[in-house]
């Protein structure tokens, strides 16, 4: 996904695609970031503890915890909440 | 709740594609009548000029059909820009079928969200294009085919050209209505998309409780 996303747009994807382990390179690619704003968001989530860094061989991935559910489902009703009155006017 | 949300975003992107479309087409419709008339208006220009034959042209009908060949050129281009966008997302919604779950349809809002973000100034100058080149288009039509016109107390009377210039005013006319009717609809979509950025603005900082980003 790309364009003018919020900060908070670009932390539901990562988590949303984090739900198995992704590399960082597989996710700065899905989020269509740049390694600079990849690694910020990254530490972020980490440091809050809604994604956790997993050791494969020797490659770092990268999965979101239980934690992170209560964010992707709050952003997912909200979001989806947008939709909940018609507009108003008659299409 | 998810099956009205998806009922509804499904029939607005729709909705906006198929305006989208319209606006593709009669920029183009616009552009290939400003360029038809100038290059007529060009012929007249030149025989009035260089042959013995009194022939006059229209300055009035020239200016008209130039901003109509140029208004239509960047009518076209701003539709293009935003017709990429949307087809991306509902070649994604048709994509999905009926079944589409709670995750994909937030992602498809958040990239609806994303475009119209990205856009928001071009839908804004589409908005006036398309009511400039609605206007150009019914002047276009008017003046091409009025012959003489006399308002006064008494009444407005005209006279036309003659029948065979009668499809074409009524084509000009046609993309006319079109434009501004295609210029309205975009002019309320782009308010009710401006809604639900603000919407989207005030539960932001239920998100960032949720993520205790206090010190950012």
């Amino acid at each position: 996904m790309s364009g003018r996303r919020t900060a908070f747009e670009i932390y539901w994807e990562i988590l949303v695609f984090c739900r198995t382990p992704q590399s960082f390179t597989g996710i700065i690619n899905r989020c269509d970031l740049n390694s600079k704003t990849g690694q910020e968001y990254l530490r972020f989530l980490v440091e809050k503890e809604y994604l956790v860094e997993v050791a494969e061989g020797d490659k770092t991935r990268y999965l979101s915890t239980e934690r992170a559910g209560e964010y992707t489902a709050l952003f997912g009703s909200l979001y989806r909440k947008l939709f909940d009155a018609p507009p108003r006017f008659k299409l | 709740m998810h099956e009205s949300a998806l009922v509804r975003f499904k029939s607005e992107i729709r909705h906006f594609y198929v305006i989208t479309i319209a606006n593709i087409v009669f920029a183009a419709l616009v552009m290939a009548f400003g360029i038809s008339v100038l290059v007529g208006e060009a012929v007249s220009m030149y025989e009035t000029f260089s042959t013995a034959l009194y022939v006059l042209y229209s300055p009035v009908v020239l200016f008209v059909a130039l901003v109509a060949a140029l208004t239509g050129f960047s009518w076209l281009l701003t539709s293009i820009r935003v017709f990429e966008g949307i087809e991306t997302i509902k070649d994604d919604l048709d994509g999905m079928g009926s079944e589409v779950p709670d995750e994909d349809l937030t992602r498809l809002i958040v990239s609806m969200l994303s475009h119209y973000r990205d856009n928001r100034a071009t839908i804004r100058t589409m908005i006036l294009v398309c009511t400039l080149g609605g206007v150009c288009s019914f002047l276009l039509g008017v003046a091409g085919s009025l012959e003489h016109l006399s308002v006064s107390a008494d009444g407005v009377v005209f006279t036309l050209n003659n029948y065979l210039v009668i499809p074409f005013m009524l084509l000009t006319l046609g993309i006319a209505l079109v434009s501004l009717t295609s210029s309205s609809y975009f002019s309320r979509f782009a308010r009710v998309w401006d809604g639900r950025l603000d919407e989207i603005e005030e539960s932001e900082a239920l998100l960032k409780e949720t993520l205790e980003m206090d010190r950012r």
